[in-house]
């Protein structure tokens, strides 16, 4: 007797072909998204409004209807989509610039009114798919082709805590920071996403996972290195955690 | 507003006529943020879509405004925003997504004065905007203008059964003249059939593959079979949906075009000028895209002189000359921004030119 | 036949809505009409104003070069617009606020004391209406039966406990004795 203990989740597309860069977290990211639409039933009622950047390829590979945003917009898609039809269930996937640089009054606007919407946003430091300028969540000190002797003061002042700022609106449902360096932690990113994806379907808010994600094309690593950069260095800036949950009494704090 | 629905007729404001007249033809969605001299139909919007359960949003931006029009336009909702030039620029973007996306929104523009912050007087400096479009790739707008508040009215329901017919942008492209000034308006039935897009719309994948609705084509091959099937839509929207009004056209010299509320205008000028004993005629659109070139070029066989009429620096003589083609001469009278030209001003002017 | 009307005076006279009145009453009598405010910087300053064209057929130009009749609430009002009478038409001008100066021969001037007369009547705000049927009774384009059908869909809910008394100041200024001084 065979016993499955591991399947290809029903809300992927199949036959597709792999497009994200050799140890990029993105895939880990969907997967967890795609199991977290199952396991909820989802997939049928689901509508998400993709974004711009690498994070745009996901409808790729989700089996869900799709609406594409211009970049920075997919909140305000979502928004349409979710008041259009409250019925449905809506959520967005983004990357860090999408979210928190270009459309970073959509996404706290979204969290203030409360939307019934779930986001996910991808932090991985960079941006990626343009070749890995600095973006919103650039680290001090970081190289990147837009900050060639690191990111200074001076220049390019501080990085955003997505978490934390969606956790001090008061529309928020549900914001936390996770990551996918072991597998410990992946667990706990899909215990995150299905979190706010459950404070949605009980009406109750906004809700919000920010993934510390690698990129080691742009930042030229193995994926070994990359997970340790995760670990070692983003971490202590994006401290993972649960920032607010309403449904476990926990309110937003300041770190 | 003055408000009788019992009475056929109602005094009221262009802005609110074209809130009334979406009301009326199933709006579902409004999104908007607020800009002079439109603000009365979110006004009006705010209380009226919650009084119906309709869903109203005050968007952060008007770039949000138009986003969220887009979502709730790819669940095959009927859905719209409304604003004014310099705000109507920062939609660019997203009306050419949703052109790609082939969707069906609906943006109501009442101009003012540009460029820049400019000022809340009434302008068509927006043509251009509206009918060439500001934002990137090949792209048309369908562009509705009415040049009274009862044609606000007719021509939102309009405008909502064209995009939706057509799957296109659709612009109600109106100015401060009209949505600040009162008239009686007929607020008819909503007679225009519905569209079916079952076939196409966002409703969840169930019992079939998700839909994607997207506009980002990686391969330059695909990108050029979806051009050239989105231009035969537009050959036939041009075939099918051009429209303009003709007053003393049989036997004109003249020519005017106008369009909007400087049309009303030029129909007092061409009574002035019959009365002189100047043969004039005018040709007024009423689909700015598509555009009547055609019966342009028609009436250019028979007419000495070709005016066009606008407030701006000349942006409709543009479409005027490509359509006349040098038959005749084409010439402009216009105003930058405010008011039309009064009649008496545009009969010396004519009076100069011929 | 085409007339059109200026209504002008400071903010809170309630000149826009003395226009959306007349434009409605119009409109009850089966005229083609278009009512245009002044709005935006143009307010600035303190004077209000808005145009009401009335017509037997469609009402195509408004903000005309010049005007039939005008009504001037106050002495800006009255300076702003005195050029812009017809030759042989008519100025209605507020005296309580403004000074009785004729200085064109072309046309006709009524001074009427209107915010006295409705300082008597007992409230202020009626100067607006009180002036609408002066202007009825000067301009004989609209009836006091109209206006007073045009007030009751006009006035909001929350005001329509006002209605009997801006009927009384309509009829104030109709029956007012307008001599042409």
């Amino acid at each position: 007797m065979t016993t499955q203990v591991f399947k290809i989740p029903d809300s992927l597309r199949k036959d597709v072909k792999y497009s994200f860069c050799p140890g990029c977290d993105h895939g880990v990211a969907v997967r967890l998204v795609a199991e977290v639409l199952d396991e909820l039933n989802l997939k049928e009622k689901a509508i998400l409004a993709a974004s711009i950047g690498c994070s745009v390829t996901i409808y790729d590979f989700l089996n869900v209807d799709s609406i594409e945003s211009p970049h920075g917009r997919a909140m305000a898609e979502a928004t349409g989509v979710k008041r259009a039809r409250p019925d449905k269930f809506v959520f967005t996937y983004q990357g860090d610039g999408d979210f928190a640089s270009i459309g970073l009054a959509e996404s706290l606007h979204a969290a203030l009114r409360g939307e019934k919407i779930s986001a996910i946003c991808i932090n991985n430091t960079t941006y990626g798919m343009t070749g890995g300028q600095l973006g919103p969540t650039t680290l001090l000190g970081q190289v990147t082709t837009t900050s060639p002797t690191g990111r200074n003061l001076e220049y390019y002042g501080y990085p955003i805590k997505i978490a934390e700022h969606i956790a001090l609106c008061e529309g928020t449902a549900f914001s936390a920071r996770v990551s996918l360096d072991t597998v410990a932690n992946i667990r706990k990113a899909k215990e995150a996403i299905k979190k706010a994806f459950e404070v949605q379907i009980k009406g109750l808010g906004f809700g919000f996972v920010e993934i510390l994600s690698t990129c080691p094309t742009n930042w030229k690593m193995t994926p070994d290195q990359a997970h340790e950069r995760v670990r070692n260095e983003m971490m202590k800036t994006f401290v993972p955690g649960i920032y607010k949950d309403i449904t476990n009494n926990k309110q937003a704090v300041l770190v | 507003m003055t408000q009788c629905l019992a009475e056929k007729k109602v005094l009221t404001k262009g802005n609110y006529a074209i809130a009334q007249a979406a009301i009326l033809a199933g709006c579902e969605c409004y999104f908007g943020y607020p800009i002079t001299p439109q603000s009365e139909i979110g006004e009006f919007m705010s209380g009226k879509m919650q009084e119906l359960n309709r869903a109203y949003v005050s968007a952060e931006s008007e770039l949000a405004a138009i986003n969220m029009v887009i979502g709730a336009c790819s669940t095959g909702a009927k859905a719209m925003t409304s604003s004014s030039s310099c705000a109507v620029s920062l939609m660019q973007e997203a009306l050419s997504y949703a052109t790609s996306d082939q969707l069906p929104v609906v943006l109501v523009s009442v101009m003012r004065g540009g460029p820049g912050l400019g000022n809340i007087y009434p302008s068509q400096g927006d043509y251009f905007q509206a009918t060439k479009g500001g934002g990137n790739g090949d792209y048309k707008l369908i562009v509705l203008a009415p040049s009274t508040v009862q044609e606000c009215a007719d021509l939102t329901y309009k405008a909502f059964y064209l995009a939706h017919k057509y799957k296109n942008p659709t612009v109600l492209l109106a100015d401060g003249l009209l949505g600040q000034m009162m008239e009686p308006v007929e607020f008819k039935d909503y007679t225009y059939p519905e569209i079916d897009n079952s076939s196409w719309a966002l409703t969840g994948a169930k019992g079939r593959d998700g839909r994607v609705i997207r506009s980002y084509a990686p391969l330059a091959e695909d990108q050029c079979v979806f051009l050239e099937k989105l231009y035969q839509k537009y050959k036939t929207i041009e075939e099918n949906e051009t429209e303009w009004e003709e007053i003393g056209t049989e036997d004109a010299d003249i020519l005017f075009i106008s369009f909007g509320s400087t049309s009303r205008n030029v129909k007092t000028a061409v009574k002035m000028c019959r009365e002189k004993g100047i043969k004039a005629g005018m040709l007024r659109p009423i689909t700015l895209y598509p555009f009547p070139n055609k019966r342009i070029k028609e009436l250019s066989e028979k007419v000495k002189k070709v005016i066009t009429v606008e407030v701006n620096m000349g942006q409709m003589i543009n479409d005027v000359k490509l359509a006349v083609n040098g038959k005749v001469p084409v010439e402009l009278i216009n105003k930058p921004v405010g008011a039309p030209p009064a009649p008496e001003e545009i009969l010396l002017k004519v009076e100069d030119l011929i | 036949m085409e007339k059109n009307f200026i209504i002008a005076g400071f903010g809170g006279q309630g000149v826009l809505l003395a226009g959306e009145v007349l434009a409605t009453a119009f409109m009850l009598a089966g005229k083609h009409v278009t009512w245009y405010p002044s709005y935006g910087a143009e307010m600035r300053g303190g004077t209000v104003n808005c145009e009401v064209v009335a017509s037997d057929d469609e009402v195509s130009a408004v903000n005309k070069i010049d005007t039939d009749f005008i009504v001037a609430l106050n002495q800006a009002s009255f300076d702003k617009f005195i050029k812009k009478i017809k030759n042989g038409g008519t100025m209605i001008a507020n005296s309580s606020l403004v000074k009785e100066l004729k200085n064109r021969a072309d046309i006709n001037y009524l001074f009427t004391p209107i915010t006295k007369l409705a300082e008597e009547l007992g409230n202020i705000k009626m100067t607006n209406i009180l002036a609408l049927g002066v202007l009825a009774k000067a301009s004989k384009m609209v009836s006091l039966e109209h206006l007073i059908e045009a007030l009751d869909r006009v006035l909001p809910p929350h005001r329509k406990n006002l209605l009997p008394l801006n009927i009384k100041a309509l009829k104030i200024g109709y029956e007012y004795d307008l001599l042409p001084v």
